[in-house]
This record gives C-alpha cells, sequence and structure tokens, in this order.
C-alpha cells in the first residue's frame, strides 16, 4: 500500500508527460488539415477567377498528399510520432459524430443492406484469400491474418486476430503492410473507377466500405467521392467492422483445435471483447438525433465537429503510409493481398451493383 | 501482484478498446456542449 501511494506522484508524473508528448504530433496533424483545406480554397478559387479548367482536388485528397509527401521524403522526428498515432482516436471520434448525420431509420436501412452485403463480402472474401495464399504457398497463419484483413476491417482485425491464434509479429507485420498499401492504392483507384462508371453516391459509398479494407482509408476513400458517399462508406464500413469478434472467434477456435492458439473458453466475454465499442457511441448519438434531442443547427455543428475529426485522420493516413518500409516486407504476401483485393473489389463492386438492381440504392 | 498493474507487454487489443471508449467520451461530452450551446454554431 505504501509502495502504492509512494509511486503516485511519479505515475501522475508519467501521465502527464504522456498526455504532453502526443501534443507536437496532433499540431502536425491539425496544420496539415488545415493546409488542405486552404489549399483546396486556394486552388478552386484561383481556377474559378482565371477561367482555367482545374480538376477539383478535394481536402481529403490533399491532406492524404501532404502527409505522403511528408513521410516518403523527410525522416518525421521521433517527437511526433505518438501524436500521429492519435489519428485513429480522431477516426473513431468522427465516426460517432457522424451518427448526428445518420436519422435511426436511415441507419437500420442502409444498415441492414450493408450487414446482408457485408455477409457475403465476409464468406467469399475468407474462401478467396485462404485459397490464393495456399497456392502460393504462404504460411498457415499469415494466410489466416490476411485473410481476416481483407475480410473485415484491416490492421485492427489483424491486431485483435493476431493474439487470438498466436500468430508471430513477422506475419503480422506482412499482413499490415499488405493492406495498408492496398489500402493507399485503392484510395486513388476506387474514385476514378466509380467516376468512369458513374455510380451514383450510395452505390459508391457501400462499395467503398465493402472493398477498402481498413477504416481509415475507407472513410477516406468515400469522402473522395462525395460528402454523401462518404457518410455511407463509413456506414457500410462500421457494419463490416461489428462482424470482427465472430470472424475472429471462428478462426481462434480453428487454430485451437489444431493445438497451436489457445482455447476459448467465454466465447460471449471474447465477442464482447472484440467488439469495437465505438459503434454503441455511433448508435447512441444517431438515436438521440432521431428522438429530436438537438435542434437542426445542432445537428450541423455535430456533423461539422466530425469533419474537423476526420481531416486530422486524413493527414494521418498519409503520414503513416511510407511506401519505403512497406517495400522492406517482401513481395509475396503483397501479391496475395493485391490479387485478392483485386479479385473483392470485381466481387463487392459486382455485390453493390446487383443490390443497386433489387434495392433500387 | 496489483491488479491495476499494467502487464508488462500491453497488447494492441486492450489500447484499442480503450481507444474505442475515449473515442465514445469524447463525442459525448462534444455532444453535450453542443446540445447546451457551450459550443455554438461549429462551422466548417
Amino acid at each position: 500500500m505504501a509502495a502504492t501511494t509512494a509511486l503516485s506522484p511519479v505515475r501522475s508524473e508519467n501521465r502527464l508527460l504522456n498526455a504532453l508528448s502526443i501534443v507536437p504530433g496532433i499540431l502536425l496533424l491539425a496544420g496539415i488539415g488545415y493546409a488542405a483545406k486552404v489549399l483546396e480554397r486556394s486552388v478552386n478559387g484561383y481556377a474559378k477567377a482565371h477561367h482555367r479548367t482545374f480538376p477539383n482536388i478535394e481536402y481529403v485528397l490533399w491532406a492524404i498528399l501532404i502527409g505522403l509527401v511528408i513521410s516518403n521524403t523527410l525522416s518525421i522526428p521521433k517527437i511526433f510520432q505518438s501524436g500521429i498515432a492519435t489519428y485513429e482516436f480522431w477516426l473513431k471520434l468522427g465516426i460517432v459524430l457522424l451518427g448526428a448525420r445518420f436519422v435511426l431509420a436511415d441507419v437500420l436501412k442502409l444498415g441492414g443492406i450493408s450487414l446482408a452485403l457485408v455477409v457475403i463480402e465476409i464468406t467469399l472474401s475468407l474462401l478467396l484469400m485462404t485459397f490464393l495464399g495456399r497456392l502460393f504457398k504462404l504460411k498457415p497463419k499469415l494466410i489466416s491474418l490476411l485473410a481476416i484483413g481483407s475480410a473485415v476491417c484491416g490492421v485492427s482485425a489483424i491486431i485483435a486476430a493476431k493474439g487470438a491464434i498466436d500468430a508471430d509479429d513477422e506475419d503480422s507485420s506482412f499482413a499490415i503492410a499488405a493492406i495498408l498499401a492496398l489500402g493507399a492504392l485503392a484510395l486513388f483507384t476506387f474514385p476514378a473507377i466509380a467516376h468512369s462508371l458513374h455510380m451514383n453516391d450510395v452505390s459508391y459509398g457501400l462499395w467503398a466500405g465493402l472493398g477498402v479494407d481498413n477504416t481509415a482509408e475507407a472513410t477516406a476513400a468515400g469522402a473522395l467521392y462525395s460528402d454523401a458517399a462518404g457518410k455511407v462508406a463509413v456506414l457500410a464500413k462500421t457494419a463490416r467492422n461489428a462482424m470482427i469478434g465472430f470472424v475472429v472467434l471462428a478462426y481462434a477456435i480453428y487454430w485451437a483445435g489444431q493445438g497451436q492458439a489457445q482455447t476459448v473458453t467465454n466465447k460471449a466475454a471474447f465477442l464482447w471483447k472484440k467488439f469495437p465499442k465505438f459503434i454503441l457511441g455511433f448508435l447512441l448519438i444517431s438515436l438521440l438525433v432521431s428522438f429530436h434531442m438537438f435542434s437542426k443547427g445542432q445537428v450541423t455543428s455535430l456533423g461539422n465537429l466530425s469533419k474537423w475529426a476526420f481531416l486530422l485522420t486524413f493527414a494521418g493516413v498519409g503520414l503513416r503510409t511510407n511506401f519505403r518500409d512497406m517495400s522492406k516486407q517482401g513481395l509475396r504476401p503483397f501479391i496475395v493481398g493485391a490479387l485478392g483485393e483485386v479479385l473483392i473489389a470485381c466481387l463487392t463492386l459486382g455485390l453493390v451493383v446487383g443490390a443497386n438492381r433489387i434495392w433500387g440504392l | 501482484m496489483s491488479t491495476d498493474k499494467p502487464t508488462t507487454t500491453p497488447s494492441n487489443k486492450s489500447a484499442s478498446l480503450s481507444l474505442d471508449t475515449w473515442a465514445v467520451i469524447a463525442a459525448l461530452v462534444l455532444a453535450l456542449a453542443v446540445r447546451f450551446d457551450i459550443l455554438k454554431n461549429v462551422s466548417w
């Protein structure tokens, strides 16, 4: 007890130092985000004033591009690293606040369609990645990680699965690098393909939410197309994230059966532990808005706060994408990931087109 | 061994759980601030 009391001031000092250590990185994210907004306004304003035709580059792309240029040309000082890592916090904060822009009826309708498509997408992705992994003779646990990462939700799913199936660090680094590299490519390819196919906002949003693996990249890919598409992409991706526990549990049971992972004793507790809790926050905010707890102006304010949070996320997406580091991870997992992702993108595009015909999205 | 002592190798999954909780708490605080007009007319 005495030892605990004596340690307290040291612990609080450490906590304060930890809290302060994130400030430089957050300021960097905010600076890049603000520069992206200024660039969007200036470039579009210049083009309009001088009657020039420039492609309309939105703040989302500017923020990602500035981040990419910095992380791939300069060495980011250590002082910024922990603050840059907060981009995931801003992402989740943005998603919870985005709940204000959905009334519950929308969530149920679009979320229901998304869930139905998600179940099909997850089944197809798991089968496809497992087949490709075996074809390219990857290690069995790396195949599991790649399959989970591409079927559910990218990096968080891989991290959740790593502990559950006792995968080693090298395998999870391979899988994470492949998922991140492919997510970065999706940012540029998904909107271009959708524009060429003249997809509407809802269809494209669903496709981005189903086809892009990591939540931050799926959010950015949606927002790159349009604000409305961004909303739908987040909803579809959130429905996909909700399935993380079930998929990881299935793999944990499989590997425990092989004697290569710990047995899951309490399945309900396991599912609850893996469930992304921010989804509950998103639903709560949506519920409050549906019961008219906020005025119209207040809903707009919450929506705008969500956009500010996403702005920091997009800057973080660019900053943590380092192509040199990714290339060090080896080619085979990347080839399997790339092949799988291209096929999954085609399959999910087919699913969305089919859903559009059936439900008229 | 006290129960509040962090493990020697804190897992990423527990970190992501607490991140979720913090994100929800922060969002609810912001929502309350907007609801009671402490934060007004947030522009974009």
